[in-house]
């Protein structure tokens, strides 16, 4: 019972950063209609920049914030050069998604370029302490990530709900035509929406790096457990990222060490997820019934 | 090419005698200054064209409407106007060349545009509808002038904290129209309001859009198929065939007309 | 099958017409049958690694080009024929092509199962299963690593007399004919195989059913009131796409002689992807085009570059994607189209002569 705690705790740990970068999927799903294929990498690649700031001798939270400011630029950057001029996502889903993935290509081989291929060391942000509760070790590392995603959900949340820029970037969402009548301009909130979307992957890499090593292949399997999150608890709900990062963090926490055929393959059960949840509740647990409009 | 045959009378001449309960609301209408002028207005969509050159005007607190059958291209127009669509030709709003602008540059000119069918976010409530219409403003009357609609329509009070997608057609045309005029525009473009609404609740919709534009002034460029309602309300119409303004008058020598009325109004 | 109604078309042209339609493609045969013998082994070798590329994005053209349906997931279909075909020669002794049918209708299996969601799913939703097929696969070969050989990799052998006795060793294709050299003899074989599953998508497509494929695509809802079953035909063609990315993946095997996870990974898919996009989607060619240019650039231009500017292939083929999406997304085949359509324009106009007829 008490090893089942403990591998169930460390799942919730490793399902705050999931949800960390499911906010990031959903902001830009609730602002452009997009599965951004990109996601992972803009958060790998601005996570090298905090790397490149730390080790240049900032203090750590300075480098994080600067690594945010450098992902937000490089995720407005991206939306203005290559996503906004292909036209709207509704309309070509295929064309959008295909930049997506160049962009995936060419953030990754850029991150290469500049950095190198070898793995860089990241110190975990909260330290290598553990506290003990219950008999339980965590890692202060874990709770850290509970805490820094209960922060970023709560300023979405106030972004969102009571904000004059967070009520225009929902009615983008909803209905971007309206929303440029009453005198919204459009582009410039979805180039926001990436930028944010950028800047909180940072936080979710951040988090990753020490455990994984920051490499270049660093988000490429968050980003399924990111999405395998998001499609359990909707693509356009907020809540549902958190709910579903940390069902899919449990979840693969859990499964691979109870059931040996997934032994190697924590993936495999957020892929199950992912294709059960599409092929029995599409909208997922919060999401609003739209996925299936032609 | 242009040669939108005055039928009934020239452009210029301004506002109507009031005749059926219009009053121009005190403007001192002068010759010169056009809220709206439009001149050859072509536009399209892809290779397709659906405007060859429209020709029209609409003064300070006026209140004009376009009538026209399915795919004469009164949709079209209102979208060419304010940005939505590009469009060939010339319009200027308050003396300023306005054209390939976007929407949004226009809202904050003073152009509110309802668009046809729902013009409402669907996903916001009535009440962040209502206040994602002032976005352009940035004064401290956005809250007394939400509680104003909220009385002025208790129906949309009382909902306030719902989905604007859950009300009726004619409760979201009236949100839209309400939502459209919490920007203070100098003109409100209006695209067939009566769409889909049941002729109870259309009546209802043009009466407080009367009562709306005489207090407060606001301009109104409507386009309509309902020529009846619509000639009723507005002082001065147009009418659009196949891409082309082909007459223009005052309603009431429009209405008047039985000639006119068989040949475009299909009454 | 779709032979009536190319002949009743071509009846009108002219022989001029004729002989200029069938020239290039005269052509084309002439340099593909001389290109094994003015190479270096090791170039023919690569020919036939482009060759596997091409069936892959040929399979995944009928997918997306034709009907619609993106998959980031062929590079794992692609593995999978791969897989198949070395376990089941190494394991269980399947003869060579045999194991590549046996891969064609393991992935054809594979396929449909990865393309269900389409039921419910449209659009984004199934590039995302795709996604995670791909991501996922690399990680199933190390899970079953006591038939994958996991990160060790897979040694494809058969049983061959050996200095007189039968003994499992690394699988060969053996030029049967004097003259070819073994990587000769593979290049013609591959070469044939490629043509036809070639030949085989352009009557699919021109026939009934790969008509049905672009109703689905153009326009589901008309597709559907018209009588095509949509959810079959997507299904099915998925299901398809998958089968011909595994023969390819299958020749793969039989080229490499052994098969490593890294391979396989996420990369690959979208390499398949960039191929179909490059050559231009919705073209029977064009995949075979972009194949060609993918390997062109892979394992020619980029050789040339320093290693320290080796990552700056992906950069390069990543900004190539997004440019051709924006410029011409038609890729190199709708490129040309488009330069055609317009020399042809101005030709008739010049010999009209007259106002022009439209406007």
């Amino acid at each position: 019972m008490r090893d089942f705690l403990q591998i169930l705790l460390v799942g919730i740990g490793d399902g705050a950063v999931y949800a960390m970068l499911g906010l990031g999927l959903v902001v830009i799903y609730r602002s452009t209609g997009l599965l951004n294929f990109a996601q992972g990498e803009m958060a790998m690649f601005s996570t090298f920049i905090v790397w490149t700031m730390w080790s240049l001798g900032l203090p750590m939270w300075l480098a994080i914030l600067g690594g945010m400011a450098g992902g937000f630029c490089v995720g407005a950057l991206v939306h203005q050069v290559a996503v906004r001029p292909v036209g709207d996502p509704h309309e070509k889903p295929l064309a959008v998604v295909i930049v997506t993935i160049g962009l995936f290509l060419g953030l990754n081989g850029a991150a290469q370029l500049i950095w190198g291929t070898l793995d860089r060391s990241m110190p975990p942000l909260f330290g290598r302490g553990q506290v003990t509760v219950f008999g339980v070790a965590v890692a202060w590392q874990k709770i850290g990530a509970v805490i820094v995603l209960g922060v970023m959900v709560l300023l979405f949340y106030l972004l969102f709900q009571h904000t004059k820029l967070g009520l225009a970037m929902r009615a983008v969402a909803s209905n971007s035509e309206s929303a440029s009548l009453v005198g919204i301009p459009v582009p410039r909130l979805l180039m926001l929406g990436w930028g944010l979307a950028a800047a909180v992957g940072t936080v979710a890499g951040v988090f990753i790096a020490p455990n994984l090593g920051l490499g270049t292949n660093l988000m490429q399997l968050t980003l399924i457990f990111g999405f395998a999150a998001i499609t359990l608890g909707g693509f356009d709900s907020l809540v549902g990222a958190v709910v579903g990062g940390f069902v899919v963090g449990a979840l693969s926490s859990v499964m691979p060490r109870y059931i040996t055929i997934f032994e190697k393959m924590p993936l495999a059960p957020a892929f199950i997820l992912i294709l059960a949840v599409l092929l029995f509740r599409p909208e997922g647990l919060f999401g609003k019934k739209q996925v299936t409009r032609v | 090419m242009s040669s939108a045959g005055d039928g009934v009378s020239s452009a210029g001449d301004g506002v109507s005698s009031a005749g059926d309960g219009v009053s121009s609301a005190g403007d001192g209408v002068s010759s010169a200054g056009h809220l709206l002028e439009v001149k050859t207005l072509g536009a399209g969509y892809g290779i397709v064209e659906v405007l060859f050159g429209v020709d029209l005007v609409v003064d300070p607190g006026e209140v004009v409407v376009v009538l026209g059958a399915n795919g004469a291209g009164k949709t079209t127009t209102l979208r060419a106007i304010s940005g939505m669509i590009a469009a060939t030709g010339q319009v200027k709003f308050l003396g300023e060349s306005v054209l390939g602008r976007r929407p949004d540059q226009l809202a904050k000119r003073g152009i509110a545009h309802v668009p046809q069918g729902r013009g409402t976010v669907t996903a916001l409530t009535v009440e962040e509808n209502l206040r994602i219409g002032a976005y352009v403003r940035s004064d401290d009357q956005i809250e007394s002038d939400i509680q104003q609609w909220f009385e002025a329509f208790p129906r949309l009070g009382e909902r306030k904290d719902q989905l604007a997608g859950s009300m009726s057609g004619g409760e979201q045309q009236m949100l839209a129209i309400a939502r459209a005029l919490m920007s203070r525009p100098k003109l409100l473009l209006l695209d067939e309001p009566s769409l889909g609404l049941a002729p109870l609740v259309t009546h209802e919709v043009f009466d407080r859009l009367r009562e709306i534009s005489a207090s407060t002034g606001t301009a109104v460029l409507l386009v309509e198929q309902n020529a009846n309602l619509a000639l009723e309300f507005a002082a001065r119409a147009y009418v659009l065939e196949a891409g082309r303004i082909v007459l223009s008058g005052n309603s009431a020598d429009l209405q008047g007309d039985a000639a006119i009325q068989k040949a475009y109004l299909g009454v | 099958m779709s032979a009536t109604a190319t002949t009743g078309a071509s009846a009108h042209r002219s022989p001029g017409d004729w002989a200029l339609k069938v020239a290039p493609w005269v052509v084309l045969f002439v340099i593909l049958a001389i290109v094994p013998f003015q190479f270096p082994s090791f170039r023919v070798e690569q020919f036939c690694f482009w060759m596997t590329l091409a069936i892959a994005a040929c399979g995944l053209n009928l997918l997306t080009g034709y009907n619609g349906q993106i998959s980031v997931g062929h590079g794992a279909l692609f593995g999978i024929g791969a897989y198949t075909t070395g376990i089941l020669i190494t394991e269980f002794g399947v003869p060579l092509f045999g194991a590549t049918v046996a891969s064609a209708v393991l992935c054809f299996a594979t396929g449909i199962l990865i393309g269900l969601p389409a039921l419910r799913i449209k659009g984004l939703y199934l590039a995302l299963v795709t996604l995670a097929v791909a991501t996922l696969f690399p990680l199933l070969l190390e899970q079953f690593s006591a038939i994958t050989g996991g990160s060790g990799g897979l040694q494809i052998t058969s049983p061959q007399l050996y200095r007189g006795e039968m003994r499992e060793r690394p699988i060969r294709l053996e030029s049967p004919v004097a003259g070819l050299e073994n990587d000769q003899w593979k290049y013609f074989v591959f070469l044939g195989i490629t043509v036809v599953i070639f030949i085989l998508s352009r009557n699919l497509i021109k026939s009934r059913v790969g008509r049905s494929l672009v109703a689905v695509r153009d326009n589901e809802v008309a597709a559907e009131s018209s009588g095509i079953p949509v959810s079959q035909v997507k299904i099915v063609t998925f299901g398809l796409s998958a089968a011909i990315a595994g023969i390819g993946g299958s020749l793969f095997a039989l080229d490499q002689g052994q098969l490593y996870p890294s391979s396989f990974t996420i990369v690959l898919s979208i390499y398949i992807l960039v191929a179909v996009v490059v050559g231009g989607a919705a073209s029977i060619i064009g995949p075979a085009i972009g194949a060609v240019f993918y390997g062109l650039f892979s394992d020619v231009i980029v050789q040339q570059m320093p290693d320290r500017i080796q990552p700056a292939r992906a950069v390069i083929l990543g900004v190539l994607l997004i440019l051709l999406m924006l410029l011409a997304p038609g890729g190199i085949v709708g490129g040309f189209r488009t330069l055609q359509a317009k020399w042809s324009a101005r030709r008739s106009s010049a010999l009209n002569s007259g106002p022009d007829p439209i406007v």
